[in-house]
């Protein structure tokens, strides 16, 4: 790995939204950092927090969201400001593909258009000089350049999310935020888009952060992974570490709930459901689903430390275990 | 109704179903009228009591239109359908009324398929009092607690009050399986039931309904995920282009994929352990739509072993590989990948040949 610092470093996230009711404390202190050229999976069950984690990265959260922490973009903390600090970076630094992008585009217009939109927006480039750069674009995502000129029914579904990473790519970042972006395809489109995603970040060297609920994805993609639970981090490390030696039993039990067509065991489910977030979590979050729970757990909310070299993780077990070895 | 011991629960046979391409839909074909989609076009399977098979396949590949086909909910074009040894496939609606209760089906989505006005009682009660099952209203709460039960919502009395936004994900899906178990159907059909369903309970919906087979229902679970597929099934029938173009027991289809379809498809499922890269071979493309079926054999555009004579032949189901596993390919039998066991005297023949 390089010397230089990482390329993004997210500090205690927290994210609020303003309901009715209350408040929804969506996001309860979540620190990850991403070198270049990494591949980091950020994985988690549904309203755990991933999409809002890293909305609130690019200033992208909607009005009834609060924020706080830091966000540090090669070492600059770009939240600190607020809208003025962040827009700046927004897609020419760090660029997001939206959960859902591929159905998101105008069917009314050209894709060539769409995607140039954003250049002139942001200035980078305008005319001929936008449309050359859509074609290299295009080239740079694997779709054949004539296609410019096409509307979004007319592509497939794997080639409009393709249009989405190149939309994304249009201002060059160097850190693309990736929602989801194989979940609505087949498993053989699936596995194209992650061959360019992953050939993207070689080549370019970009730094990927890859949100999906897809265990298995991040596995194939990521060299390194994020396990959120309940709006917090529950583990961080190599996907290699947190398959065969997870520090965290909610990790553990994913991969045992999740189907391989190489293993043989039994696939179990992981009995109950995450708590609200609308309400004050005691204890540690999964300790209600936990099946090594013990004492300090229902009371005392477990820091997130490191464990191991490169792997941190949240849970009591680990604390247990470092008196042990001490 | 003929005794239903030795006949299998559900028998399909060259089903074919298609539906015209409407104008409002494809702006870029209009003008062209009489275009079909061939959703499904030969389909023959069959399913005992006390089976699972999995029909899988890539989105538009036709699964959930057989589903339905054999549901008697879409008329089929062509083909034979038999349910306990009868042929259903023209029974009128007032004829299928009674086998409606024994065939049931299991919806994608438990956050639509239930009425947010109902409660729990009621929506698994409802299907009792279309049919005018259960008796009086204390037989169906007896019928409903039962149900319930079964379905893993247990005690049932902390569920029947509630309605559904009191219910979590993998409990509506409970619901929704409860609401078709009243009626003590024979036959399941479930269409991608936790597609919609976070993984970490998807394992209980799953396990519940591999509860319902051994019970003896013949479940036919519709699924575009091949490990699920793999853990669950007794056998999975793959799908391309509207046509099964593998068909075997489950671990034999993954283990050892005779069609040049399912090797790749198998090769792109992404393994859950990092260590265990499966090599990706990726096809070009994607399933090209059932509009223009490709002419031979309708995988041969994207095929990497075609030869030309895939351009012409239609291949049928033959055995291939493991013991009652056939693949439609011409090149079967004469690839590395198979041994001496299939295909040999004591195999089962393929479907007769010449269907279309
Ligand atoms: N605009 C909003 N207003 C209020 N609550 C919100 C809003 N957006 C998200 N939430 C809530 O914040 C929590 C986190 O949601 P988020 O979308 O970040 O989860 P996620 O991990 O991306 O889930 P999924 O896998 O379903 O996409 C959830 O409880 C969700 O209901
Ligand atoms: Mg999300």
């Amino acid at each position: 790995m390089s010397t230089r610092g990482p390329v993004l470093r997210v500090e205690d996230l927290h994210v609020w939204f303003d309901l009715p009711g209350g408040e929804l404390h969506a996001v309860q202190g979540v620190s990850f950092e991403l070198h270049a050229g990494e591949r980091l999976g950020l994985v988690g069950e549904s309203g755990c927090g991933k999409t809002t984690s890293i909305l609130a990265c690019i200033g992208l959260l909607p009005p009834n969201a609060s924020v706080a922490g830091r966000v540090y973009l090669n070492d600059r903390d770009i939240l600190e400001g607020g809208e003025s600090t962040v827009a700046p970076h927004r897609w020419k630094d760090v660029a997001m593909v939206f959960q859902g992008a591929m159905n998101a585009f105008n069917p009314v217009k050209r894709i060539g258009d769409q995607i140039a939109e954003p250049m002139e927006l942001h200035r980078t480039a305008k005319g001929r000089a936008a449309r050359t750069r859509v074609v290299e674009l295009f080239e740079m995502v694997g779709i054949a350049p004539e296609r410019v000129d096409r509307y979004p029914h007319e592509f497939s579904g794997g080639m409009r999310q393709r249009a989405a990473i190149a939309m994304a790519l249009a201002c060059n970042p160097q850190v693309l935020l990736a929602d989801e972006p194989t979940t609505a395809l087949d498993v053989m489109v699936q596995a194209q888009i992650l061959e360019l995603l992953v050939q993207l970040s070689e080549e370019l060297g970009l730094a990927l952060v890859l949100v999906t609920h897809d265990l298995p994805v991040v596995a194939q993609t990521c060299g390194r992974a994020a396990v959120m639970y309940a709006g917090r981090m529950v583990e961080d490390g190599a996907t290699t570490d947190l398959y065969h030696d997870p520090k965290h039993p909610y990790t553990r039990l994913l991969f045992s709930a999740t189907p391989d067509l190489y293993a043989q065991e039994h696939i179990v489910s992981i009995p109950g459901v995450p708590p609200r977030l609308d309400r004050d979590i005691v204890g540690c979050p999964f300790q209600p689903r936990c099946d090594r729970a013990f004492a300090p757990c229902p009371t005392i909310a477990p820091p997130f430390v490191t464990v191991a070299p490169r792997h941190a993780a949240a849970c009591h077990l680990n604390d247990v275990a470092l008196e042990r070895t001490q | 109704m003929s005794s239903d011991a030795g006949a299998p629960l559900l028998e399909v046979e060259d089903l074919v179903t298609r539906y015209p391409v409407s104008r409002g839909l494809m702006g870029t074909i209009a003008g062209r009228p009489r275009l079909n989609v061939h959703a499904a076009d030969g389909i023959s399977f069959s399913l005992r009591s006390g089976e699972m098979l999995a029909i899988v396949g890539e989105s538009g590949c036709g699964k959930t239109t057989t589903a339905q086909t054999v549901m008697r909910m879409i008329e089929p074009d062509g083909g034979r359908i038999r349910f306990r040894g009868s042929d259903i496939t023209t029974l009128s609606h007032r004829q299928m009324r009674p086998l409606r209760r024994q065939m049931q089906l299991i919806y994608q989505d438990p956050y639509e398929s239930l009425d947010p006005r109902f409660r729990v009682g009621d929506t698994v009660e409802e299907p009792l009092i279309i049919h005018g099952e259960g008796g009086t209203k204390d037989g169906r709460d007896k019928l409903v607690r039962e149900a319930l039960e079964r379905a893993g919502l247990s005690p049932s009395e902390l569920y029947v009050e509630r309605y559904p936004h009191e219910l979590s994900g993998g409990q509506r899906q409970r619901v929704a399986i409860a609401a078709s178990l009243v009626l003590n159907p024979s036959l399941l059909v479930a269409d991608e039931p936790v597609s919609m369903l976070d993984v970490s309970v998807r394992a209980g919906i799953l396990d519940l309904l591999a509860g319902l087979r051994r019970a003896g229902l013949g479940i036919l679970m519709i699924t575009h995920d091949l490990s699920t597929a793999a853990h669950y099934a007794d056998r999975i029938a793959v799908m391309y282009l509207g046509r099964i173009v593998e068909i075997g027991s489950a671990k034999e289809v993954v283990r050892r994929p005779q069609h040049p379809y399912t090797r790749a498809l198998v090769s792109v499922v992404p393994s859950r352990d990092p260590r265990t890269g499966p090599r990706p071979q990726l096809l070009k493309g994607e399933t090209p739509n059932a509009v223009h079926i490709p002419p031979g054999c309708r995988f041969h555009p994207r095929c990497p072993q075609a030869i030309e004579e895939c351009k012409s032949v239609d291949p049928q189901l033959r055995p291939a590989g493991g013991e009652g596993q056939e693949a439609a390919c011409i090149l079967v039998g004469h690839n590395e990948h198979l041994d001496a066991e299939g295909g040999g005297p004591g195999a089962p023949t393929a479907t007769a040949p010449g269907r279309i």
